[in-house]
């Protein structure tokens, strides 16, 4: 009993927040991932709100979540994380509940996502996107790249030619993980011991340019700093429709070994400005037609069902949507929490500082 | 003949050591010009950047922030800083070196301690009472904070430059004390005020890290824009907004040699 | 009577001062006690809090945050912090030194220019340091990166892998921070060049036959105190760096810094990185301490000014 009355007295306190603030100002704080909104959807929810959207942007999970807790859960209305870091945000009441009732469209949402495991019943997110980490290389460079993670990993497959891993700890690790046959989904200390030698001595090897984050990354592939290096599907056709002569020789791969599939949800943080528009912006989103226009600028996989018939063609095929093969290989990153999480950071720690 | 052989080397040295100095500037102002989306060749000239620069909210509301965070904060800092600089003066003779160690406390700490203790301080502040809210109004609260000593360090030692007898003098002549201030310490101590102000101005705008760590989502400056955008990814239009600051920072060198020249040293 | 009147005068008199003191300081002091003082000593207490679950301080006190810091944890002993405080130390020191040895010789010519050019070549070395770092070290990115000119030279003198760049590495790293705090140590050595006393150079010069033995018994004592504090001005921000590492290290050229930063920022342990900065803090003291021991021992005297 008493867990169920805690979220209606948060959501209480939500609302008589927002009747305060709301008064004062109509804009909305979207604190999103770099590279990940279409400019048009943005104007048209302002002209139907006559609402000042405001987009602030973040690079990694990391990043996010770090702002939230110095203090940007009053600067917020809507954010945008990942699955893995979807119950830490919630566990540290960095979120509140969503109402339902203000969604109409929640209905668009595919059935696999109704009701998802990093948050059971989607009581406090809604989903906006998914997509996949894998490696994006060079053709050129590398011709007969095996399909797997040996070529970032494996000092003999790539010896001569720069490459990059992820920033994000987790996927990192989780890769290693899945080049040494423990599965990307890897959550043993054991496995992770193996996987941070593993990385220490790829951060030794001379040809290893660095940690980057996923769209960065895509430049520095375009700019010849790295020749190999972990980013997403969806950023990967972005880039390559936008600057199609340099990234025609870029091919994206999903490892045989496995690798990480990712959704992003929006989110409420807990003290948010405005949480009645960013209800209005979360339905705004699922609506049918708009889902269908977010992936068609972003070329991720849309989870709105309902948007199916406004896809563009791209969309349903490789690299957006992988090949029945490659989706049985694909593992969403685990959530981490307590001591594990403590051990998991020391580790990644000693792997970045070394 | 040694000795020659030994200038003409230094010459050299000197010659190398500004090439050294601005070339990754100027390379950034060469780029800026470039037509092609690339930092790694040139194609041709073309001002596409700058126009798209023009266009930026983001960037053009970055700029305003940037500007607004050093005037309003060189201010501040300059009132306050007047007044210890004064204030050090007159009680010179007493024992202040405890006020001295407070005051190079903000010159000498890291600026990441520096920013990170704000930026910590701050959020527990706005948890407790809603005040603080990082933004704008933080980020002036911390540059003024290490702008305080360059200014009082600059007033103060103007006033020691001064004849002690020229304060009987004033004493003497302006009845009242604000009069005194008026006519007397603000058109004496005017130099120092001025180059005081531009230090801060400087300090300000140079500065990155304390601004990064203090700052809200809706007070980014042009090097926060400027950083976050490296971060995601090399853009020329980074190219394009840098170029505009050498520029500015330019203009600023030759006005500082125009005014410099004006006035005998 | 008089004497009582006298006596209350002179009472009155400090009074007056001090109020006069209290309204001058009063302000500045109480700033900088609210916005610095109180913070850093907010963030000295955060070291000794123990780490939440998600990397907010928590109760109870504990030394955790520093045996962590040692290299302490639940994996038994490991030394990447020690790696990382010996990058910035070695980074320092080697940065430093660079700087002191580019620094010399400029500030020297400029001191033997004519007059009137003086203060424009001082201006020309200062310059650069106006634009924002993060441009600076933009800069160094765009010139650096691989299959630019710089980066393919050093490719063929064999110096890196083929195909890497100059960026990211250690080496950029150095290469940024002589960079960045070049005019902080030509400023001071300059200053102390121009007070040199050129007679007792030229004795020196007629004594010893060498130049090296004018330098060392004449020239350098008595640009000591400049160089101390260039060192000062280069050595403590240089060992504090934050954005250079971050954008021209990429993930190997991790200092003490970054560090600290990346746990605020994603690494998530509060009480980790408040004693990292103590740490910095006590590395930063014990620097300007020794400095000023130095300075005193070798006759630097008052003029060392920090």
């Amino acid at each position: 009993m008493q867990i169920n009355k805690t979220p209606l007295v948060l959501s209480l306190a939500g609302l008589m927040l927002a009747g305060q603030v709301q008064a004062q100002d109509n804009k909305l704080y979207l604190f999103n991932w770099t590279e990940y909104m279409d400019p048009a959807i943005i104007e048209a929810f302002e002209e139907q709100h006559d609402v000042d959207v405001v987009e602030s942007y973040f690079n990694s999970n990391p990043e996010m979540f770090a702002k939230l807790q110095a203090g940007g859960t009053s600067q917020y209305d809507i954010i945008v994380p990942s699955n893995y870091y979807i119950p830490r945000l919630i566990e540290t009441g960095l979120v509140q509940e969503l109402d339902k009732s203000k969604l109409d469209n929640l209905d668009n949402v595919m059935e696999q996502f109704v009701d998802p495991s990093y948050d059971p019943g989607s009581r406090y997110s809604a989903p906006y996107q998914w997509g996949v980490t894998g490696v994006i290389y060079n053709t050129e460079t590398f011709p007969d790249a095996p399909k797997s993670w040996s070529l970032l990993f494996d000092s003999e497959t790539n010896s001569e030619y720069p490459f990059g891993l992820i920033g994000d700890g987790q996927v990192t690790v989780g890769s290693a993980c899945a080049y040494l046959g423990h599965g990307y989904d890897c959550a043993s200390t054991d496995a992770w011991r193996e996987a941070a030698q593993l990385l220490l001595d790829t951060k030794g090897r001379e040809t290893f340019s660095g940690f980057t984050n996923g769209t960065p990354a895509l430049q520095q592939l375009a700019r010849g700093v790295t020749h190999a290096s972990m980013s997403y599907n969806g950023d990967f056709l972005f880039y390559k429709e936008e600057n199609p002569e340099t990234f025609s020789e870029m091919a994206f791969m999903i490892p045989d070994e496995g690798a990480e599939m990712w959704i992003d949800a929006m989110m409420i943080p807990r003290d948010a400005p405005n949480p009645e528009m960013a209800h209005k912006f979360i339905d705004f989103i699922l609506d049918a037609e708009v889902g269908a226009q977010l992936s068609n600028y972003n070329y991720y996989a849309s989870p709105n069902k309902a948007a199916r018939p406004h896809l563009d063609e791209v969309l349903a095929k490789p690299p957006v949507l992988p090949s029945e093969a490659d989706l049985e290989r694909l593992q969403f990153t685990p959530t981490l929490k307590g001591e594990q999480l403590q051990v998991f950071q020391q580790l990644w720690s000693e792997v970045k500082s070394r | 003949m040694n000795k020659r052989l030994w200038r003409r080397g230094l010459s050299a040295f000197w010659w190398l050591t500004l090439f050294f100095l601005y070339l990754p500037l100027a390379v950034v102002v060469l780029f800026s010009f470039n037509s092609a989306n690339s930092s790694a060749s040139l194609a041709g000239f073309s001002l596409r950047w700058y126009q798209r620069l023009l266009g930026n909210e983001q960037i053009l509301s970055a700029f305003a922030n940037s500007m607004v965070l050093a005037v309003v904060s060189s201010l501040v800092a300059l009132g306050i800083g007047c007044l210890i600089g004064y204030g050090m003066y007159r009680h010179r003779h007493r024992k202040l070196g405890w006020l001295i160690v407070l005051i190079y406390l903000p010159i000498v700490l890291p600026d990441i301690v520096f920013g990170i203790s704000e930026m910590a301080f701050f959020v527990q502040i706005h948890e407790a009472t809603g005040w603080l809210r990082p933004g704008l109004g933080t980020m002036i609260i911390a540059h003024v904070t290490f702008q305080i000593p360059f200014v009082a360090l600059i007033v103060y030692s103007r006033f020691v430059g001064l004849d002690p007898t020229l304060f009987e003098a004033a004493k003497d002549l302006y009845a009242t004390p604000f009069k005194r201030v008026q006519h007397f310490m603000l058109p004496t101590i005017k130099p120092a005020l001025i180059s005081a102000f531009f230090l801060s101005f400087t300090l300000s705008i140079d500065d990155f890290v304390i601004s990064f760590f203090t700052a809200g989502p809706e007070s980014a400056t042009l090097p926060i824009y400027i950083w976050g955008a490296i971060k995601k990814g090399v853009s020329p239009e980074i190219n394009a907004i840098a170029s505009l600051m050498i520029g500015a920072v330019a203009l600023a060198a030759l006005l500082s040699l125009i005014f410099n020249r004006r006035r005998p040293a | 009577m008089p004497r009582i009147s006298q006596h209350v005068m002179r009472r009155r008199a400090v009074v007056a001062e001090t109020r006069h003191l209290l309204f001058s300081v009063g302000p500045g002091v109480i700033w900088i006690i609210l916005f610095l003082v109180l913070p850093s000593a907010y963030l000295m207490g955060v070291a000794f809090m123990t780490n939440g679950p998600y990397g907010l301080p928590q109760m109870p006190l504990t030394l955790e945050a520093f045996e962590r810091l040692a290299g302490f944890g639940f994996l038994g002993w490991s030394p990447g912090n020690i790696y990382t405080l010996l990058r910035s130390l070695w980074q320092t020191l080697l940065s430093t030194t660079l700087v002191v040895m580019v620094a010399y010789p400029i500030a020297y010519y400029i001191t033997t220019c004519r007059e009137r050019w003086r203060p424009i070549m001082l201006l020309a070395v200062v310059v650069p340091s106006w634009t924002n770092q993060v441009i600076r070290t933009f800069g160094w990115m765009n010139l650096l990166a691989p299959g630019t000119p710089l980066s393919e030279l050093a490719e063929g003198l064999g110096l890196i892998a083929p195909n890497m760049g100059l960026y990211p590495s250690n080496f950029a790293v150095t290469l940024g921070l002589v960079y960045n705090f070049l005019p902080f140590m030509v400023l001071p050595l300059y200053a102390a060049f121009e007070k040199l006393d050129h007679a007792q150079v030229e004795a020196a010069q007629d004594l010893y036959a060498s130049p090296l033995g004018a330098f060392r018994h004449a020239v350098f004592p008595q640009t000591l105190p400049g160089l101390l504090a260039g060192i000062v001005l280069v050595a403590i921000p240089a060992f504090g760096m934050y954005v250079i590492p971050e954008l021209l290290g990429g993930g190997k050229g991790m200092m003490l810094g970054n560090l600290v930063a990346t746990q605020f920022s994603g690494g998530s342990n509060w009480p980790l990185g408040a004693a990292g900065a103590i740490l910095m803090l006590i590395a930063t003291f014990f620097g300007l301490f020794a400095m000023r021991r130095i300075g005193k021992r070798l006759g630097g005297g008052e003029e060392v000014v920090i």
